[in-house]
């Protein structure tokens, strides 16, 4: 184990230190503004970054405010069908041209001094340009800053500032299984954005939520409360069948079946099959559950119906029925919003069951979500006692196995996707 | 039987429903809603129920779970508890029809969660801000809420805690 670092110039990628037998991230990743500002650039300058789903911009002219790290961008869907993801900023002075969360705009005005861009970005007008302010030989830039790399998958779209980035394919990895397992729960393959999505803000950094959503870990501990709500009232207030098991050792041994994934891209992964899949087909949504299983066999159905839950780094969770993003504001604040989704094609009351068990979890009020939040600002403020500067990461270490070249898999309840996340920070952290 | 209330009877019964809130006694407030009665915090009220989430929609039973969870079950966001005072303004009876009462209030709600106020998220004084709905009906001359729905001011941006009966 190297010496706590007392230096700040030390190559970032040392804050992560890994043996065979020790795995230690150092408290200055989570805590030290330098290392912030830093992660802006290494990280989300550099990698794909989720920036929205398809949905959210049906048709041409839609367009949706989001951010690739603190670099505010407007994803729009153009004239031709292509989405493009611009710097949400005028390229004359410097002021945002698109103020609000969504819409529909055939221009985007800049409130400031009236330049005008097209829905792809292009400049197509400046105010008053006529006036003399300008030549008329005057060569105007070209419009707002393009993000170089667009690309979707499953209707995921991710940004990337580095032109030079390979494919988002390649990049998801075997990522990729836990989003189809969950999009082929709709018999279309096809997810939707429609509800309103929960958004919060902690004070803690980014990286506590991205663990956390594969924290098989903590879930019998800051939940322990939700177990006790769950043994008395199991499904009669709208849990949907979400959180099986009326007591915490059951939980856990439901949980036990699964195993946990860690990507050499840096994402998380838990997967579980369903404890009663069969059980299913016969059930209230038997047709519905018939279906996906004449479509994806016996085998991979009950993977489909079991549940799947993914850190993609650096800033897309998937779980439950929902997408989440975590939007790092600085160093020790976090924007998290939580979109639940809807199958297409899949039964009106199976969508509408599932969002109703998110509203039980999840948001400001939710009974799982908030106490997560609370543990993270908890921790964050837990930080400043760094004599002792190394965080352990090292469980169900020992035991973890390597696959496909250098992903990982491991036990539910081990370290193994928190650990893929800090193998990815530490890949683009050591890059100058 | 009283079959009709004055605009100080639906105060006084707002002002009594927020005493019960504020001194912590659930089990009392429970018994101020019709069997039916819905809680109500939406994002965005203008959608049916089937389309999306809300910060909170409780019928019956999960008001009851809602109240378990704040009386016995040990959890971070409430450990320690909140503190809640209530303030209530601009009350006026909107509409009546026979026995029921439709009534909007505007609610300054201030929060607290005591212990070490030197721990994050402790000792800090938050106001919720809030229009807020009640139907309240005439039950054997007794008021009761039939719909209680709480129009949050910053409803549609990134909120903090919310775990506790506001």
């Amino acid at each position: 184990m190297a010496e706590p670092m007392t230096s700040n110039d030390a190559s970032p990628g040392e804050l992560v230190q890994i043996t065979d037998k020790a795995f230690r991230v150092h408290t200055r990743a989570y805590a030290d503004a330098d290392i912030f500002r830093l992660e802006m650039t290494r990280i989300f300058g550099r990698t794909w970054v989720f920036v929205g789903h398809v949905s959210e911009i049906p048709d041409a002219g839609d367009y949706k405010t989001s951010y690739i790290g603190t670099q505010p961008v407007i994803v729009t869907r153009g004239k031709e069908g292509g989405i493009h993801v611009l710097v949400n900023r005028c390229v004359h002075r410097g002021a945002v041209v698109a103020r609000e969360a969504s819409g529909r705009a055939d221009h985007f005005t800049c409130p400031y001094h009236g330049w005008v861009y097209g829905i792809d970005g292009r400049l197509q007008g400046i105010g008053l340009r006529r006036d003399g302010g300008y030549p008329d030989d005057y060569e105007a830039p070209q419009g707002l800053f393009t993000v170089p790399r667009v690309e979707t998958y499953r209707g995921l779209i991710f940004a990337s500032f580095n032109a030079a980035i390979g494919s988002l394919d390649s990049h998801l990895g075997a990522a990729k299984l836990a989003i189809d397992r969950k999009f082929n729960r709709s018999p279309q393959g096809e997810i939707e954005l429609r509800s309103r999505p929960f958004v919060g803000r902690y004070r803690g950094n980014w990286k506590f939520q991205a663990e956390n959503i594969v924290d098989g870990y903590h879930f019998l501990f800051v939940h322990a409360g939700f177990a006790k709500l769950q043994g008395r009232y199991g499904d009669s207030t709208g849990d949907f069948g979400v959180h099986k098991g009326g007591s915490v050792d059951e939980m856990r041994k439901i949980r036990g079946r699964g195993f946990a994934y860690g990507c050499r891209q840096g994402h998380g992964m838990l997967l579980t099959p369903a404890p009663s899949h069969m059980s299913l087909l016969e059930g209230e949504f038997g047709p519905y559950f018939r279906e996906l299983r004449d479509q994806h066999g016996d085998d991979e159905f009950q993977w489909i119906a079991g549940s799947a839950a993914a850190s993609i780094f650096p800033n897309l969770g998937l779980i439950h029925h929902q997408l989440r993003t975590w939007r790092p504001v600085s160093v020790d604040e976090t924007e998290v919003t939580v979109y639940p989704f809807s199958l297409k094609g899949a039964p009106d009351a199976y969508n509408e069951g599932w969002l109703h068990s998110e509203e039980r979890f999840y948001g400001p009020a939710g009974y799982g979500q908030a106490d997560d939040v609370e543990i993270f600002a908890v921790n964050q403020q837990g930080l400043q006692g760094d004599a002792q500067p190394w965080l352990v990461l090292d469980r169900a270490l020992y035991n973890e196995e390597r696959v496909d070249q250098d992903d990982r898999r491991g036990n539910h309840y081990g370290e193994t996707p928190q650990r893929a996340i800090w193998r990815g920070w530490k890949t683009l952290m050591s890059q100058p | 039987m009283k079959r009709e209330m004055q605009t100080a009877d639906i105060e006084q019964f707002l002002y009594r429903e927020a005493r019960l809130l504020d001194e912590v006694r659930l089990e009392e407030w429970l018994k101020l809603f019709t069997p039916d009665g819905i809680y109500w915090v939406p994002i965005d009220d203008s959608l049916p129920r089937n389309r999306t989430v809300s910060i909170i929609y409780d019928d019956a039973l999960r008001r009851e779970e809602r109240v378990y969870r704040a009386m016995s079950v040990e959890c971070a966001s409430q450990s320690p508890p909140s503190r809640t005072v209530h303030f209530i303004n601009n009350v006026m009876v909107d509409r009546v029809d026979g026995e029921t009462f439709e009534v909007r209030s505007n609610q300054l709600i201030y929060e607290l969660r005591a212990g070490d106020y030197r721990q994050v998220g402790l000792g800090q004084m938050r106001p919720i801000v809030a229009t807020v709905d009640h139907r309240i009906v005439l039950s054997d001359g007794e008021p009761k809420i039939a719909l209680k729905k709480i129009l949050l001011l910053d409803r549609n941006g990134a909120l903090g805690n919310l775990t506790f009966i506001f």
